[in-house]
């Protein structure tokens, strides 16, 4: 599903320039719930950016979906993120003036999906996070892990290959977190390939696989035993 | 464009920011208002002046003989040029597709009495088409006609003064008055909206007043109107002709005006309609400067609603929002705002001109009032407006960075 070959990139800070990722080799088939983990300034979320295609590597392979990604005019990333991607982020980065349906119904609309379809196919899946209640209120109504949901159902909407999670219990305590990751699981059971960065130990063990990331460079790759989320909660 | 997620979203934007977008919207709006009521009283000055001149008909020349200013063709300077009956024959017969309708002046003075009434008045006499070339409106009775002309016939039209200050209560028609002593029966009466003056004069044949003073053929004046279908070019081009034949006939030098003086009223109208254009592209000047003004604090709104919204639009871009969705959104929210606002100003400035518009109704200024073309112009241009104060933004909004956008967490 996901490939990338001796990835590197670095960021220009004046004079001198800072190389975050140096030289990442990664695969991930479908299905799989990978963590990736590491302190911060590690290359985690520069990696996640870049596999999200809000940022473009300076050399690299990327393939995804057997598409391969570079010289993205800026249309075509947009087309490809609506596509291919669903993003969840730590500060849920919902519409504050929209309501939990219009945020859903947000990415079918950039999809050109018709009004009608848009609200049916988002309201399901609010349903699926189990807020179709709450579908008329505004993201300031909700808590956190509402809000969280609702982001998720967001991502899920546009039915993308990928769902990219940037810390996205980050916000949440951890009864709140351990909600969010049962979701996470469940959609994951139903086959779909998720990334989730984060850096805590407790949540990347919920994940299939941890990816460790340490100074631009991955220092280890391992699959653990799965710890449901359920039995928190 | 007419999507209704986008409307919703202007909608919202602007009801959550009522201050903002009626500061906006009122320098916009007054832009136009002041754009408006200045083309109007451009309009209303030119309603003046076309008011003051449509006593006579609009497309009359005059020919007015003097005395040469300069030697020529074996004259001497200061010779006096006298138009004769063959000058109207000739012209006449020269240019019966240019020529309209055309009468000879000559002018004199008279004592007229009825009874024991009597007064001292002008006389002009001349070919009945002299009525409809000054627009002599006859009140009671007639205008002389082509037969009294041929007859040399002793009739007069006289003015509504001279009725009343020898007629007074009685009918002038049909009665004899005595001019100089010769007995002419009144035909007409008639009024000038012109001015008083005029009304204080009498009308006869011309052939009649030429007979009395010893069979003469000087007239003193011929006027014409050319063919009504004539524009400006055509008009001056006639009159420029007729000039040049008549200074010919007469021996007068081509550029002296003081010889022979021929008159379009045309140039006169040429005058004014180049004077008011420059008005009005100078009421247009100053409409745009203020409307620049306006756009230009829409434009400024509108980058700091984008800073606003930042993050928004970096949310937007990351679950595939593409840049032209971006830019078309900001353009649509300043296109409302201008046209908007400056729809209100447009019918506040309509609304004022259509009640006090037509009671405004001086020589100078006239029914200050705007055209369709002037709405629909303005519409346009607060559209253009529109997209122009928005396009900075919205590029500077396509081009947010996601990644940027979203890295403040």
């Amino acid at each position: 599903m996901i490939e990338i070959k001796d990835l590197h990139k670095s960021y220009r800070m004046g004079s001198n320039s800072l190389h975050v990722l140096k030289g990442i080799n990664f695969k991930a088939e479908s299905g799989e719930l990978v963590a990736i983990m590491g302190s911060s300034g590690s290359g985690k979320s520069t990696l996640l950016n870049i596999l999200g295609m809000l940022d473009v590597a300076d050399s690299g392979e990327y393939t995804l979906d057997n598409v391969p990604i570079k010289d993205l005019s800026e249309t075509k990333a947009a087309q490809y993120r609506n596509k291919f991607l669903g993003f969840i982020f730590q500060s849920f980065n919902l519409i504050n003036y929209k309501s939990a349906l219009e945020n859903v119904a947000l990415p079918l609309y950039y999809q050109k999906v018709g009004r009608k379809e848009r609200q049916e196919k988002a309201m399901s899946y609010l349903e699926k996070v189990g807020l179709k209640e709450w579908a008329t209120h505004l993201p300031s109504e909700l808590s956190g892990g509402q809000k969280q949901r609702v982001a998720i159902a967001r991502a899920m909407a546009a039915e993308p290959k990928v769902l990219l999670a940037d810390e996205p219990t980050g916000a949440l305590d951890s009864t709140t977190s351990y909600e969010v990751m049962d979701l996470i699981q469940k959609i994951n059971d139903e086959g779909n390939t998720i990334l989730v960065v984060t850096h805590e130990e407790d949540i990347a063990h919920m994940c299939k696989r941890i990816v460790h990331l340490k100074d631009g460079v991955i220092v280890e790759d391992k699959k653990i035993e799965q710890v449901r989320a359920q039995q928190y909660v | 464009m007419f999507d209704r997620d986008i409307w919703q979203e202007i909608f919202h934007t602007l009801k959550n920011n009522k201050l903002r977008t009626f500061l906006t919207g009122f320098s916009v709006g007054w832009a136009i208002f002041i754009l408006v009521m200045l083309l109007a009283s451009v309009n209303g000055m030119q309603n003046g002046f076309t008011s003051q001149f449509n006593d006579d008909a609009t497309n009359s020349i005059f020919i007015r003989p003097g005395t040469t200013a300069q030697a020529y063709g074996g004259f001497e300077a200061g010779r006096r040029i006298q138009l004769k009956n063959d000058d109207y024959q000739y012209i006449k017969e020269s240019f019966p597709k240019d020529v309209e309708y055309i009468s000879t002046r000559y002018f004199s003075n008279t004592t007229a009495r009825y009874k024991s009434e009597t007064g001292n008045y002008s006389v002009q006499a001349v070919h009945p088409e002299h009525q409809i070339i000054e627009k002599t409106l006859i009140t009671k009775g007639r205008f002389f006609n082509n037969a009294d002309v041929v007859n040399r016939a002793k009739v007069a039209v006289i003015g509504r003064k001279v009725a009343e200050d020898l007629f007074k209560d009685e009918d002038p028609l049909g009665q004899f008055v005595e001019f100089n002593g010769l007995p002419f029966r009144v035909v007409g009466v008639f009024t000038d909206d012109g001015d008083d003056n005029a009304e204080r004069g009498i009308y006869a044949p011309i052939t009649t007043y030429q007979r009395i003073f010893g069979d003469t053929n000087d007239v003193h004046q011929i006027l014409l109107t050319y063919n009504p279908t004539y524009d400006l070019t055509k008009a001056l081009e006639f009159s420029g002709k007729l000039e040049d034949l008549m200074k010919r006939r007469h021996k007068v030098a081509p550029e002296d005006q003081a010889g022979i003086n021929v008159w379009n009223y045309a140039e006169a109208f040429d005058d004014i309609s180049s004077f008011s254009a420059v008005l009005s592209a100078i009421s247009i000047g100053v409409g745009f400067l203020i409307l620049i003004a306006g756009i230009v604090g829409i434009g400024n709104i509108m980058v700091f609603t984008i800073k606003e919204r930042t993050k928004e639009i970096g949310v937007r871009k990351a679950l595939g929002a593409q840049p032209k969705q971006i830019i078309n959104l900001v353009l649509l929210e300043s296109t409302f705002i201008t046209a908007l606002s400056g729809f209100i100003g447009l019918g506040f400035a309509w609304i004022i001109l259509s009640l006090i518009g037509p009671t405004i109704n001086t020589p100078a200024f006239t029914n200050p009032n705007v055209s369709l073309s002037t709405v629909i112009t303005a519409t346009i241009i607060l559209i253009v407006a529109g997209v122009l104060a928005g396009l900075i933004p919205a590029v500077k909004a396509a081009n947010v960075k996601p990644i940027v956008a979203l890295s403040d967490k």
